[in-house]
């Protein structure tokens, strides 16, 4: 029972930290809390859901497409709108990003109606079954996704010039454009491909959990948690995040019970934000 | 503290989440107006949307005959309406928008017990009659108003027919596990599992609530499956039933039979969940093939026949107590003989005529009880087979048997 929400927890955690990664990188660089981020997953989710319902194509397969969609959208966003108040004070980007929100949210509802959606494939709900433990396959490859996705961001950052470059933009906007770096194309990039791994984190979820288009603000709150969590703007620290915050829920719906498990979700936020704004791993950027 | 700025003007911008749908009201003096407030957007905005079409197939239904016909003259219908975004304080705030900007005639009811629970304190403060058919919450009838009323049974008695008709399964189940999400209708619906499933005899292992933003049920329901129950009862709507049945496939647990209170009747639910709907129970207050009939829509099944004909889907059971809401309330205007303008004293003997209202309609009887509630109604039980839903309670309207215990995830094709 103890190891089977252990297991739970964890694979919620992947699946936590798989949308909760673009969050942060768009935090980390630009400073800003992108409201519509939870927007961005439901995007990627119905994307998935109409390759898969119009062209039959696999919610795993369908991940490109919702990377590049998502691409181009956050791009745009970014260069479009989010680049002119980028230095303004953060109240504006909240106004700013919540707007983008309202309007995705609500274009999407008149296109695509309230209905709740679901993508049900045939393997759906198929699972590992080992000593008695139950291990959804969906969610085991999200979760690999989720480690493969913070890992290749992380080294993204590290070792390619255009990683550098946003990480100099990130730490000394002035100083960057002295050395030949064009901020607003490194910010544009920085939200396209923030965009792009939440598109990505849409399509896994699409095959087990429901899709509609005004589920964006929950996950934005979690993401918003879990960034928290482990840092903001530090990106391994969405991963450590997500985990912890995936284990803790499992244990509390196993244990206590469900109600209590995102009560506890706001607790946690609410001591991190007093005692360790800087997050668990203390990387995160703190004003 | 720059942080916790953030996160209170974070929460400061989602608190201010309010807008208004206008739509366009022109006065005339010889038609009544008929305003309510719906959720069209937000976690009712799919069943608000069923409401609003029901009253729409109403209005049409009425206009086409050139309006309702009070005193030998006829009054077409006109409807008024906002959506309210599934908030209650949005609700009440148009309602009254509804009774003092743009003065309208009469009131219909909107959708959710929470949003007509706050919607109807507007009503019964300005004497306005109020009707819901989309509204079934306990609480909604303990308040001593005189101006509400409701065609629905009350949430605790809606699942009354599902645990009578798990009390005639062969062999009888022993043990239910409940759960349900915290929202006023679902927490009621639990209620009223637990208390109808220990008059049945069965002995309740499990009985929890959960907020309904809960994103991730495995972990709730591992450990019910722990528990090992011959039956699952959810106090659910649509949402809380498509994330169960999916979550019950993924984690592989198979009770005998699994029932909800709310959902499986949405069509939406056997589209969405395809073949992991099948078997399940819902509670249900009506169905097309029931022996029901009155005057407007005639029969349940002429009722259905006219739905499908022209939203091309099927009507589930709040749809069809919408629809009975307005006729009721129609039926009480003609049969006083009132003519607009609605005076406060006027509106005052509508009231009093819907107190002793007894009426059959495609919906069966109506009759509220002092509390406002209609008592008239008997609870049904319904499954879905084949895709389809199907009556299966009471015994002398079913129309197949239930299929008990349903395969477990491993035996089915």
């Amino acid at each position: 029972m103890l190891i089977q929400a252990i297991i739970t927890g964890l694979l919620l955690g992947g699946i936590y930290a798989v949308y909760s990664a673009g969050f942060s990188l768009i935090f980390g660089v630009m400073g800003v809390v992108n409201i519509a981020h939870g927007d961005l997953v439901m995007l990627g989710a119905f994307t998935s859901y109409w390759l898969f319902t119009l062209g039959h194509i696999d919610p795993f397969l369908s991940i490109p497409f919702s990377a590049l969609t998502l691409f181009i959208v956050g791009y745009g966003i970014q260069r479009l709108i989010i680049n002119r108040v980028v230095e303004a004070p953060p109240i504006m980007s909240y106004i700013c990003t919540f707007g983008i929100h309202l309007i995705i949210a609500n274009l999407a509802l008149r296109l695509w109606t309230a209905d709740y959606r679901s993508i049900t494939t045939s393997y759906c709900g198929s699972h590992l079954e080992c000593a008695g433990l139950v291990i959804p396959y969906a969610r085991l490859a999200t979760f690999g996704m989720a480690v493969v996705m913070v890992g290749g961001l992380y080294l993204f950052l590290n070792r390619t010039d255009i990683g550098r470059a946003i990480r100099a933009t990130a730490q000394d906007r002035e100083m960057a454009r002295l050395m030949g770096v064009r901020a607003n194309h490194v910010y544009a990039m920085t939200f396209g491909i923030g965009a792009a791994i939440t598109g990505v984190a849409g399509s896994l979820i699409s095959s087990y959990f429901v899709i509609y288009p005004q589920m964006g603000l929950s996950y934005t709150v979690t993401a918003f948690c879990v960034v928290v969590l482990g840092g903001m703007g530090y990106i391994p620290g969405a991963l450590l995040g997500g985990l912890i915050l995936g284990v803790l829920e499992s244990l509390t719906a196993t244990y206590w019970n469900a109600g209590m498990s995102s009560a506890l979700t706001f607790f946690i936020l609410f001591l991190m934000l007093i005692f360790m704004p800087a997050g668990i791993t203390g990387k995160g950027i703190v004003e | 503290m720059t942080r916790m700025k953030r996160v209170t003007a974070i929460l400061t911008i989602v608190g201010l989440l309010a807008g208004f749908v206008v739509v366009p009201a022109a006065r005339c003096a010889d038609k009544i107006q008929f305003g309510f407030s719906v959720p069209l957007t937000g976690i009712f905005g799919k069943a608000g949307k069923l409401v609003l079409d029901s009253y729409k197939l109403w209005a049409k239904k009425m206009n086409a005959e050139g309006g309702i016909l009070i005193k030998g003259k006829r009054y077409p219908v006109e409807l008024v309406y906002y959506d309210d975004k599934s908030d209650p304080g949005v609700s009440a705030k148009l309602v009254e928008k509804l009774i003092t900007d743009d003065k309208v005639d009469l009131l219909l009811g909107g959708y959710g017990s929470s949003l007509v629970f706050a919607a109807s304190a507007i009503a019964e403060k300005y004497k306005y009659p109020m009707i819901s058919g989309g509204a079934s919450s306990n609480k909604l009838f303990d308040r001593g108003f005189r101006y509400y009323f409701a065609t629905l049974g009350k949430a605790t008695e809606e699942v009354r027919g599902c645990v009578e008709m798990l009390k005639g399964l062969k062999p009888k189940p022993k043990t239910v596990a409940i759960v349900g999400s915290d929202i006023l209708f679902t927490s009621l619906a639990c209620e009223g599992f637990k208390k109808y499933s220990k008059e049945a005899g069965f002995k309740v292992i499990h009985f929890e609530l959960f907020p309904i933003q809960l994103q991730d049920y495995t972990s709730m329901l591992l450990k019910v499956k722990k528990e090992n129950p011959d039956v699952l009862l959810v106090g659910s709507h649509t949402l809380v039933a498509i994330k169960t049945v999916k979550a019950l496939k993924a984690i592989d647990f198979s009770p005998k039979a699994v029932a909800f209170s709310y959902g499986p009747t949405v069509p939406d639910f056997v589209k969405s969940v395809g073949k992991l709907g099948e078997y399940v129970f819902a509670a249900s207050e009506w169905t097309p093939v029931l022996p029901y009939k009155g005057p407007v829509f005639g029969t349940a099944a002429a009722f259905d026949k006219l739905y499908y004909k022209t939203f091309h889907r099927h009507p589930d059971y709040v749809e069809a107590a919408v629809a009975a809401a307005a006729v009721t309330q129609q039926l009480a205007l003609q049969q006083l003989g009132l003519q607009p303008p609605y005076t406060e004293a006027k509106r005052e003997a509508l009231m009093k005529k819907l107190h002793d209202i007894d009426i059959k309609t495609f919906y069966g009887e109506v009759r509220f009880g002092k509390d406002g509630a209609n008592v008239a109604h008997p609870p049904i039980a319904v499954q879905i087979q084949h895709g389809k839903v199907v009556t299966v309670y009471p015994k002398n309207v079913r129309q197949t048997a239930p299929i008990y215990p349903m395969p477990s995830w491993g035996h089915r094709k």
